[in-house]
């Protein structure tokens, strides 16, 4: 395995009762690597996000996050290296801004309180939200909201952040917001995965684009190829709807 | 309407029966207060149970759970009463007001069990779903994160599950017990005041008041609680 090599995902199954939803996806995620997953919907993308780190446990399938592999022994010590920024947020909601970025690093002793408290406030200042941090998730708007769900990810100081859909429960003036954000985290180098429609944030921002159909890689190459040049019919149809 | 006034005349200026009043507000208070500690307690086990993942060692505790929430929910609680008293305890000198405590614990567990499920299950997945991808235990998601939540929704059902209970203890008198209820009935028979309109009335408004209070501390207890869900800041 290559020295950079983040994630492995080998022969990935997911079935729900009867329903395949994930059929058998091979794939390599190298450090600094943005990839954007895209497909129609009900392919199962997000389901293949949600896999990684065991939101869905898979059916089958091998993941290796820094060459070991994923078990449900290992599995929360895992997700602290995998953060995850979700298409509703999921601030929690009976605790204030502060104490939603602070609760997981304090509680698995990866930061003292004070630590944590002061990280917490420079990444709210950074955000311009330092006004919020007493206040609860009610009282944040759509945007704010998932800003604060992206720094509360970026408290654990993941080695990959997943993205399932963090625009598409956002009014089009919060998703520039959000968008920068995540651009800003690219440009410092980040490991990403994003699952998104937003088609020119995904030209803009990927280093590789995945096409998933019906629980497979149909397609995968550079944004640049897979935009003027995809190889599969299915993708140029794709492409031809929704740019 | 004269004799209405003199009634309550009388009620009020008897000492005997102001203490009978008062013993039996007692009696259904104390029963009540504990077999709504039993029901919560018992209640909130069984609701727990419940929602557990199904792994193999929760199917037989899940199988008695459903039984039991089937059968309490299914029989009138005055023959559950009965039975208690009749069947189960009947044992001369066991103290009635522990038999009534056991079977309105019982029986509220029942009620109780499906509040604190529907709290439990009315959290939102997402709110555990950011405790799992953080990395937290199912522990530390459960009292930080769900159980907090589910509270606020417990709240005004449990309220309910209280008053119910204390009304309905009201039908420990069918076993000869001497609380508010019973306390009315005997005031107001020949041997005492021979006219039941008054201290039936008198019982109603204890009922009442204490009903009427617990209704504003839930109230209260419930409005804190939901401070987190104002979209104002405080």
């Amino acid at each position: 395995m290559e020295e950079n090599t983040e994630l492995v995902i080998k022969n990935l199954h997911k079935s729900f009762g009867k329903n395949k939803v994930i059929n058998g996806i091979n794939f390599r995620l190298l450090e600094g690597e943005r990839v954007v997953v895209l497909g129609p919907s009900g392919s199962g993308k997000s389901t293949f996000l949600r896999c990684i780190n065991w939101m869905e446990e898979p059916t089958a399938g091998e993941i290796y996050l820094d060459g070991e592999l994923v078990t449900s022994k290992n599995i929360r010590k895992i997700r602290r290296n995998i953060g995850m920024v979700f298409q509703h947020f999921n601030l929690i909601s009976n605790m204030t801004v502060m104490e939603n970025l602070i609760l997981a690093p304090v509680k698995l002793k990866v930061m003292k309180k004070d630590e944590a408290r002061k990280r917490a406030l420079e990444l709210l200042k950074h955000i311009g939200l330092s006004s919020k941090a007493e206040a609860y998730p009610a009282s944040l708007s759509g945007g704010q909201k998932q800003r604060v769900a992206i720094i509360r990810a970026m408290m654990m100081s993941p080695e990959v952040l997943l993205f399932d859909e963090p625009t598409s429960a956002l009014d089009p003036e919060s998703i520039g917001d959000v968008l920068s954000l995540i651009r800003e985290l690219a440009d410092r180098g980040m490991t990403i995965m994003i699952v998104t429609h937003e088609m020119s944030f995904a030209k803009e921002i990927a280093t590789r684009i995945v096409f998933i159909d019906k629980g497979k890689i149909i397609e995968e190459g550079a944004p640049n190829e897979f935009f003027n040049h995809p190889k599969t019919p299915r993708v140029r149809e794709f492409l031809k709807k929704v740019l | 309407m004269s004799d209405f006034f003199s009634k309550i005349g009388e009620l009020f200026s008897t000492p005997e029966y102001i203490d009978s009043l008062l013993h039996g507000f007692l009696l259904t208070i104390q029963i009540s207060y504990f077999a709504i500690l039993i029901g919560v307690a018992l209640g909130t086990l069984i609701a727990l149970i419940d929602v557990a993942k199904p792994t193999k060692w929760m199917v037989v505790p899940k199988f008695i759970c459903k039984i039991y929430t089937t059968v309490i929910r299914g029989t009138p609680m005055a023959l559950q009463l009965f039975i208690m008293f009749f069947v189960i305890f009947a044992i001369k000198g066991f103290p009635s007001i522990i038999i009534a405590i056991i079977a309105f614990g019982l029986n509220s567990a029942a009620y109780t069990s499906e509040v604190v499920r529907g709290g439990i299950l009315s959290v939102d997945k997402g709110q555990t779903e950011a405790g799992l991808a953080l990395g937290l235990s199912n522990r530390t998601i459960f009292f930080k994160i769900v159980a907090p939540q589910a509270i606020k929704n417990i709240i005004p059902a449990l309220g309910n599950e209280i008053i119910t209970v204390i009304k309905e203890t009201a039908i420990v008198s069918m076993v000869g017990m001497y609380d508010l209820n019973m306390a009315a009935k005997d005031i107001g028979s020949g041997q005492n005041m021979a006219s039941y309109l008054v201290p039936m009335v008198t019982a109603a408004l204890f009922y009442l008041g204490t009903i009427y209070l617990i209704t504003f501390i839930v109230k209260r207890i419930e409005k804190n609680l939901r401070k987190s869900d104002l979209r104002t800041e405080e």
